[in-house]
């Protein structure tokens, strides 16, 4: 009889262990942070995203400074760690984050990549939205 | 009186003292055969219902497996749309 509850108790939505930084900044108040788990970009391939919205543009500055985002205007990305991005665009071996940061809406997007499958992945995606939008 | 008369009320006597041995034993054995099968019913269905509900549409959309927000503001598809649309404009 416990089959059920147990199956039931597995069902329960928890964001993943890789989700440090979403605990993290859901505890902030001058922000809105999302965390979308499972992030499909192909049949194979899922990524975990955090999302970080600044509400003003003190809590804007704040993150800029957190994340290292050195550039004020238009969009700003970059590959590397999460918490100590690193300003190119190249892939690293490794576990590591792509982190698209908009700075007219304020809004950070972090795309945890485990490996270069992942990356690939993102970049096909990429360039398969482009192809439809076009 | 007759011998099949009398062997006819023996037979009675015994087979109404065996049923009042034999029937709480009987209707143990019924009860828990019920149970059994209860169980077993419970658990097939919660097994179906499980997955039916991890394979729903509306449970997980195609696209993401879940979304959490610290705010109520948007849907999930919100963010869902934010996630690509960020993708996208870092490409135009």
């Amino acid at each position: 009889m416990l089959l059920p509850l147990l199956l039931l108790a597995a069902c329960s939505h928890e964001p993943g262990t890789d989700s440090q930084l979403y605990d993290r900044y859901r505890q902030r108040a001058d922000l809105t942070a999302a965390w979308v788990e499972g992030f499909r970009l192909n049949d194979t391939v899922k990524v975990d995203v955090l999302i970080l919205v600044a509400d003003d543009a003190a809590a804007w500055d704040t993150l800029r400074q957190e994340f290292n985002i050195r550039t004020t205007e238009g969009l700003t990305s970059w590959i590397g760690d999460a918490g100590n991005p690193v300003h190119r665009i190249q892939w690293t071996d490794g576990p590591c984050c792509k982190a698209i940061a908009a700075h007219a809406t304020r809004t950070l997007c972090l795309y945890s990549l485990r490996d270069r499958t992942e990356y690939d992945a993102l970049l096909e995606y990429q360039i398969g939205r482009l192809e439809i939008e076009n | 009186m007759r011998f099949d008369d009398l062997w006819e009320r023996e037979e009675l006597k015994g087979l109404t003292w065996r049923m009042q041995r034999e029937y709480p034993a009987a209707q143990q054995r019924r009860r828990q055969r019920w149970s059994a099968m209860t169980a077993v019913a419970v658990t097939a269905v919660a097994l179906v219902a499980f997955f039916t509900v991890q394979t729903s549409p509306s449970r997980a959309p195609r696209g993401y497996d879940m979304v959490c927000c610290n705010r109520t503001t948007f849907p999930d598809s919100h963010w869902v749309d934010l996630a690509a649309n960020m993708l996208t404009a870092e490409m135009l």
